[in-house]
């Protein structure tokens, strides 16, 4: 668990800081808040109560502190004591955090007015102590005389930080020419106070910058266990080796925050109004932004050949629970619930070892662990360093069945030895069985098979001598193992892992931290670092850009021209691995002389018709009785019996008239189902036929997919059932 | 609970009433592979009962019963085999048998009222119609291979040859009226006959056309030809069955010709070692799966300007369990049902039911939500189209072997969409394989998909001895982790082995290796799973429960004992040794951190010599537990004096932890449960 978190933000509101300095468009108090607003949302997106937040405006028109008796404590204002902040806070301060008509207000005052705060809610309890103070510096400040505070700062551990608007600073590479000397005294000021109470000091700007750069959050690492590794059986015999050792997760997706399911309040009148409101009351449980959650409610259903439309309702409570075997249900009695349990005991035990080079990567499976000696255990860790060192010489990996708690199923886990100057561990990853494995064929790639069984050295689908240098070459000339500069501006690798960041992640937090405060502002664009990789930089581009032209001139890619492959009469028809000419075979077909599709193998012989029209009237003959063939099934059909087959053919009869962009004639036919079905004339009660078509992307095919096709209003005009 | 599953619902035929899923859900907040397609399968198994089919080899090994099965009879095991396994792994396909050439007809159970399902397809016999298998059907198939007398009546050839078009068009009505709407449907021919109708050219067309028809409707002919060497007769395609086989499969037009140098004709004689059965099994497991896509069309820019298409597929991946499901035990019978579900989407104030339009998206955020709307959500989620967009290329050592966020997938270069992608993609896996390289690649797998970072490794083709492709060539998709995803390791301290110790530890690894030197996933059946199934299954076939499981991931102790035992003794002397050193250069109390490091390592620890566990052994050596936590002896002595209390909460989680003891967070609840562990290992032992 996090530690508990005290901080206080400290945000100067003075006059001063309506000015729109060195070119911006924003107010200097607007730009200040940018990363204020930043810093507090990311506290609010944590959900913790341990994480509370106190703010405090500097040079206020009014006055309310608990010091405000004395002079020197005027225009001073805390806005919110420290607490556990939520959307009403953050909707309050949005209006209290605004330019005040003043000068006066002394940040050295807000300091001490912070750490009172911070004493009197924090005592001498175990807290992460912090003071955030933002300001243009051209208030008035005694800063003299700073020995008391720097001494109770050190004292509470109390960490401040002073960010300053256009504050000089050389490493960042920022100085403001002509500063106004009220200023320039106030900055070198309490850059001297944090410099003497460890403190940290810096230019908004270069604060502001970085909010780009996604903070990641840090976990406590959890084991996923504990226990042996062992070589041979401690059971059995003597000669079995036995580490006590510690396995922690070494990668784990971070999550995404998702969206729930919600749905406006009956009893809410506006729907668009979700989240806005002026006055800081407190909501309850989400109530308060008028929106209820969603659930999915489920109900049962068992077949019963006596209930109406065959299946009967049955209650949650009379429901047990069990495993579906195919069509038969397996009934396991409470009693029982452990059967199916495969008993294990935990341990790490080793199988053998594997030849590293001769491993494929591509075996990897799911998640990476890491495994070091129980700690504080001396021996432990030398006994495993020896292992993790004979592996490491011999160029090893080991493989060993894990089992991580009692009567979990065992995997097998690849074991892989790694060594750094001061750390050195075992990297394990899941390995597949058996089960895991799907055989999927492909062809070779260097060579071409034929359905005779000859091999072929030269193919369209092979490269030539041309293509293969060129990609060589590009392919060298793409480097990024050196691409990258350290700070140093040594080559370095380009894009090392640690330094990219999940593009949605950081995304959907930057936004939603967003509309929190700005509830009717646009979202803003994703930060520069989530979209930087997706792209070779412009430099790499340009070098490789020669080697890249010979790959494409020797490539001689083509791309396949859209819906080329259906028009009528370019299509081949399909033949079997003889060539053997079933055209030929068909037209000499007795029964296929007057071209009439036999119901019971409409698919086939619809589709061998399509193939074979020539004219366009071919083409709605047999679509016509497609059409006659289906609207048979579904009025025939017992229950929902027909309805498989009869969209099966819809399916078919989309797929062809897509391909002959003849998008009329389906739409035409789609048209009179939706009348039939609606009328009543195929049966009664067809309303789970109309949905089918209605939901599995049968329905009319679009202008905009296929030119002729249906407007977007006929579209919703088909969809809907009056 | 109300999360319970009750069936994948993607797999029913019918979403009639559910929330309603039209057109593409652009939700994929959680949605991962499993989003991409689903699909149902629909095997039909055709196998032939001809003289020659029936007829068990003569040069079979009698002592092995498989070896002398008639091939018939050998293809329906494998069919029993195919049945067991699908019922478990793809719940929701379909399977069939139909056995053509016999002297009886059976069609479906509708026909045969009237009787004319015996005219329509002579000597077709359905023995199994294609629906999803039952508990039933299984036992029916079970008691055909395993009793001969209820086979011997059904298995008898027909005098007169069957018609192979009237056999395609029983196959053709058995996949459309049962199957509609399947994304694969697979008819797996089962024949020694390479040349049916020699004499009849007629016949042999008709059958074409109706082979055609079955491709036209979209089902795909898999042929298990079998040879008879004992007897000098090799299958051969040629004659006709190449006639009626399609190289493309109809559902998949860009599928490369099947590897038919794979595919040998099974030999009905067990000459090298390998039964007709197994054979047969063998190319039927590999084939049981219909390849499918998980993205297809997918945009590859290998660079600027540089676009070919691939596909990608799923080659690996982690098979789990079923989850229970609830069913129905009707209380005046005993026969459990299958429930299904219906989903409806209510309000949580109210109860009023929800339409989708309604619904709206919203992020939990200071105890309220904050929300927008789809059309913005649309808008921040988007980060392109979809594509796989190489950003540059690194060496493959530079890819540390923990990097390994989730499973990796396969592509494949497909002509779809650019003329030339093959011969590319072909040139990039050579090179990246030539000089063991890795692309590193900017990848959106859907619209709207979380956007990651990937290494693309090259993976060579690799083959059995047999010559059969056990991996195909193609680049793996590896997706790297962001730094926001890797974790820091614990604090620590590292006591690094000396030399001694490290050359004894190598002596031992060197003793140990693997055949091959290789992991061979296919060695490895998951015994978790493997459990589960068998006992599902003795359950659903009310068969005796089985006692014990089979585990082969259990190391070979007796093994390593006898290869590595005596090397294992010596290092634990050395690290006695070594550790004494350690401690006095470092100043330490031999005993307080005696209780760790290596047990049981021969003379180490002579006190233990008991043959019992290591985590005796530890409790020998009595020492202090540290900052380590608990030591087993510890709780053991607390547990007698009723004193575990006396532990921190901490320390007793801790302790807990890898006894797989689970309890509550109150003190208390913790050591009722301590007490109770102990208290019935105490009856164990």
């Amino acid at each position: 668990m996090a530690s508990k978190e005290a901080t206080v933000y400290i945000v100067d509101c003075g006059s001063t800081m309506s000015e729109r300095s060195h070119g911006r468009k924003q107010t200097n108090l607007d730009f200040a808040l940018e990363y204020v607003w930043d810093r507090i949302t990311a506290t609010v997106a944590t959900g913790r109560k341990t994480a509370m937040v106190g703010v405090v405006g500097l040079r206020t028109d009014g006055t309310r502190n608990d010091l405000e008796g004395e002079e020197d404590y005027a225009h001073i204002t805390v806005f919110q004591d420290i607490s556990q902040m939520l959307m009403s806070q953050v909707r309050k301060l949005r209006n209290d955090l605004v330019l005040s008509s003043t000068e006066g207000g002394d940040a050295i005052s807000a300091i001490i007015v912070a750490i009172q705060m911070i004493a009197k809610e924090c005592k001498k309890l175990k807290y992460e102590r912090k003071i955030v103070l933002v300001t243009d510096a051209r208030g008035p400040m005694q800063t003299d005389d700073l020995g008391d505070i720097i001494t109770k700062l050190k004292e509470d551990d109390i960490q401040l930080v002073v960010i300053g608007v256009d504050f000089d600073d050389a490493e960042y590479g920022f100085k403001e020419e002509s500063k106004d000397a009220t200023k320039a005294e106030n900055e070198a000021g309490l850059k001297q106070l944090c410099n003497d109470c460890g403190g940290a000091f810096g230019t908004l700007v270069q604060a502001v910058d970085e909010l780009g750069i996604p903070r990641v959050k840090s976990t406590k690492p959890v084991p996923s266990y504990k226990g042996f590794l062992t070589l041979g059986n401690p059971e059995l015999y003597e000669s079995a080796m036995a580490i006590d050792i510690e396995r922690y997760p070494k990668v784990m997706a971070a999550t995404t925050p998702s969206a729930s399911k919600y749905v406006v309040r009956s009893d809410m009148g506006d729907a668009t109004q979700s989240n806005m409101t002026m006055n800081g009351e407190d909501g309850q449980n989400g109530s308060y932004d008028g929106l209820a959650a969603v659930k999915n409610a489920m109900t049962y259903q068992v077949e019963d050949t006596n209930a109406p439309g065959g299946k009967r309702d049955v209650d949650r409570d009379e429901l047990s629970k069990g495993y579906e075997y195919g069509r038969t249900a397996v009934h396991i009695a409470e009693s029982d619930r452990n059967v199916t349990t495969y008993e294990t005991t935990p341990g790490l035990d080793v199988i053998g070892f594997v030849d590293k080079n001769q491993y494929e990567r591509y075996l990897d499976m799911s998640r990476s662990n890491l495994i070091i000696a129980q700690r504080n255990n001396e021996k432990a860790s030398m006994a495993l360093s020896s292992f993790i060192h004979a592996l490491y010489e011999l160029d090893s990996y080991g493989v060993a069945r894990l089992v991580p708690k009692e009567n979990k199923e065992p995997r097998t886990i690849l074991l892989a030895p790694i060594i750094e100057p001061d750390f050195e561990c075992l990297y394990d990853i899941e390995l597949p069985f058996a089960e895991d494995m799907r055989s999927y064929k492909f062809p070779p790639l260097d060579r071409v098979v034929t359905v005779s069984g000859k091999e072929i050295e030269v193919h369209r689908n092979l490269p030539n001598d041309d293509l293969q240098d060129a990609i060589s070459d590009y392919v060298d000339s793409m480097d990024l193992s050196t691409f990258g500069k350290d700070d140093e501006g040594a080559s370095t690798e380009y894009m090392p892992m640690d330094e990219t960041y999940a593009p949605m992640l950081h995304r959907i937090h930057q936004v939603i931290k967003h509309r929190a405060v700005f509830a009717d502002a646009e979202p803003p664009p994703p930060y520069e670092i989530l979209t930087r990789y997706s792209h070779t930089p412009d430099e790499l581009v340009r070098k490789a850009q020669p080697a890249l032209d010979r790959v494409l001139e020797a490539a001689n890619i083509k791309r396949v021209p859209h819906k080329a492959r259906g028009r009528r009469g370019r299509k081949e028809a399909p033949k079997p691995l003889s060539e053997l000419d079933i055209g030929a075979l068909l037209a000499q077909d007795p029964k296929r002389k007057h071209k009439r599709i036999d119901p019971k193998n409409a698919i086939a012989e619809f589709r061998q018709l399509i193939i074979q029209a020539e004219e366009d009237s071919a083409v709605r003959d047999a679509c016509t009785q497609l059409k006659n063939i289906v609207f048979e099934w579904i009025r025939h059909s017992v229950g929902n019996s027909g309805y498989g087959r009869a969209l099966e053919a819809i399916r078919v009869l989309r797929e062809e008239m897509v391909d002959l962009e003849t998008p009329a004639i389906y739409n035409e036919i789609m048209q009179e189902l939706r009348t039939k079905l609606l009328a009543g004339d195929l049966g009664e009660g067809r309303g789970e036929m109309r949905y089918h078509v209605v939901t599995k992307k049968l329905g009319l095919i679009k202008a905009s997919d296929l030119p002729g096709g249906a407007t977007d209003d006929e579209v919703s005009k088909w969809r809907a059932a009056g | 609970m109300a999360s319970l599953p009750y069936r994948d619902n993607t797999s029913r035929p019918s979403n009639y009433g559910r929330g309603g899923d039209d057109d593409e859900d652009e939700d994929e907040e959680e949605a991962d592979e499993s989003g991409f397609k689903s699909s149902k399968d629909a095997v039909l198994f055709a196998i032939d009962v001809s003289e020659s089919m029936l007829t068990r080899p003569t040069d079979g090994d009698e002592k092995k019963s498989d070896a002398v099965l008639s091939p018939t009879l050998a293809a329906l095991k494998c069919a029993y085999a195919l049945m067991q396994q699908r019922i478990m792994s793809n719940p929701s396909d379909m399977m069939g048998i139909l056995l053509f050439g016999t002297e009886k007809s059976k069609f479906q159970e509708g026909d045969e009222e009237t009787g004319r399902g015996g005219l329509r397809y002579p000597h077709c016999y359905l023995l199994t119609d294609l629906d999803i298998p039952a508990a039933a059907d299984v036992k029916q198939l079970r008691s055909m291979v395993e009793e001969e007398e209820e086979a011997a009546d059904l298995l008898v050839a027909s005098k007169e040859e069957v018609s192979m078009a009237n056999l395609l068009f029983c196959a053709n009505q058995i996949f459309t009226t049962k199957a509609p709407n399947f994304s694969t449907r697979r008819l797996f021919l089962v024949t020694d006959n390479d040349f049916p109708h020699a004499s009849n050219r007629d016949a042999r067309n008709s059958a074409a056309v109706r082979a055609k028809a079955l491709y036209d409707l979209g089902v795909t002919i898999e042929l298990f030809p079998i040879s008879h060497p004992d007897r000098g007769y090799t299958f051969d395609r040629s004659k006709f069955y190449n006639d009626i086989v399609y190289s493309a499969s109809p559902s998949d037009p860009d599928a490369p010709a099947p590897l038919t140098a794979d595919i040998k004709p099974a030999s009905s004689t067990a000459k090298d070692g390998i039964s007709l059965l197994q054979a047969l099994l063998s190319s039927v497991a590999s084939r049981s799966a219909p390849r499918r896509s998980m993205f297809s069309h997918m945009p590859f820019e290998i660079g600027p300007g540089l676009k070919i298409s691939v596909k990608g597929f799923i080659l690996i991946k982690r098979q789990e369990p079923k989850r229970t499901s609830y069913i129905y035990v009707p209380p005046d019978s005993d026969k459990p049902q299958i429930v299904t579900g219906v989903g409806q989407l209510v309000a949580d104030d109210t109860a009023r039911t929800v339409e989708k339009a309604e619904v709206r998206r919203a992020y939990k955020f200071g105890g309220e939500t904050v929300s927008f709307s789809d059309a913005e959500l649309a808008k921040i989620k988007n980060f392109g189209d979809p594509v796989i967009r190489i950003i540059g290329f690194k060496p493959l050592s530079m890819l540390p072997v923990w990097a390994q966020p989730k499973q990796n997938y396969f592509i494949y270069p497909s002509e779809e969409d650019f003329v030339g992608s093959t011969r590319v993609f072909s040139a990039l896996h050579q090179k990246l394989l030539r000089d063991q390289k890795m692309a590193i690649a900017w990848f959106i797998a859907r619209r709207n998909a979380n956007p990651t970072l990937i290494a693309l490794i090259p993976g060579r083709e690799q083959r059995s001895d047999g010559g059969e492709q056990i991996m195909p060539p193609g680049l793996w998709i590896k997706h790297l982790p962001f730094a926001d995803d890797i974790r820091a390791p614990p604090e620590t301290e590292m006591v690094k082995a000396p030399d001694p110790l490290i050359d004894a530890m190598r002596t031992v690894v060197q003793q140990l290796q693997l055949p091959k030197a290789v992991y061979d996933p296919g060695k490895y059946p998951n015994p978790g799973l493997q459990w589960f199934y068998r006992i599902l299954q003795a359950l659903a076939l009310e068969e005796d429960l089985p006692e014990k499981a089979e585990d082969k991931t259990l190391p070979k102790w007796k093994q390593i004992h006898k290869r590595a035992g005596p090397y294992v003794v010596e290092w634990g002397k050395v690290l006695e040794e070594q550790y004494r050193v350690w401690q006095k250069e470092n100043d330490r109390q031999p005993r307080i951190m005696a209780n760790g490091g290596a047990k049981r390592a021969g003379g180490a620890a002579p006190a233990a010599s008991n043959g019992r566990s290591a985590k005796k052994a530890k409790a020998d050596d009595g020492g202090d537990a540290g900052e380590g936590g608990i030591t087993d002896a510890e709780m053991r002595a607390a547990f007698a004096k009723d004193a575990v209390g006396k532990f921190t909460v901490a320390d007793l989680k801790g302790w807990m932890q890898g006894k797989g003891i689970k309890a509550g967070t109150k003190k208390a609840e913790i050591v009722d449960a301590v007490n109770g562990w102990h208290e019935t290992k105490m009856e164990t032992d």
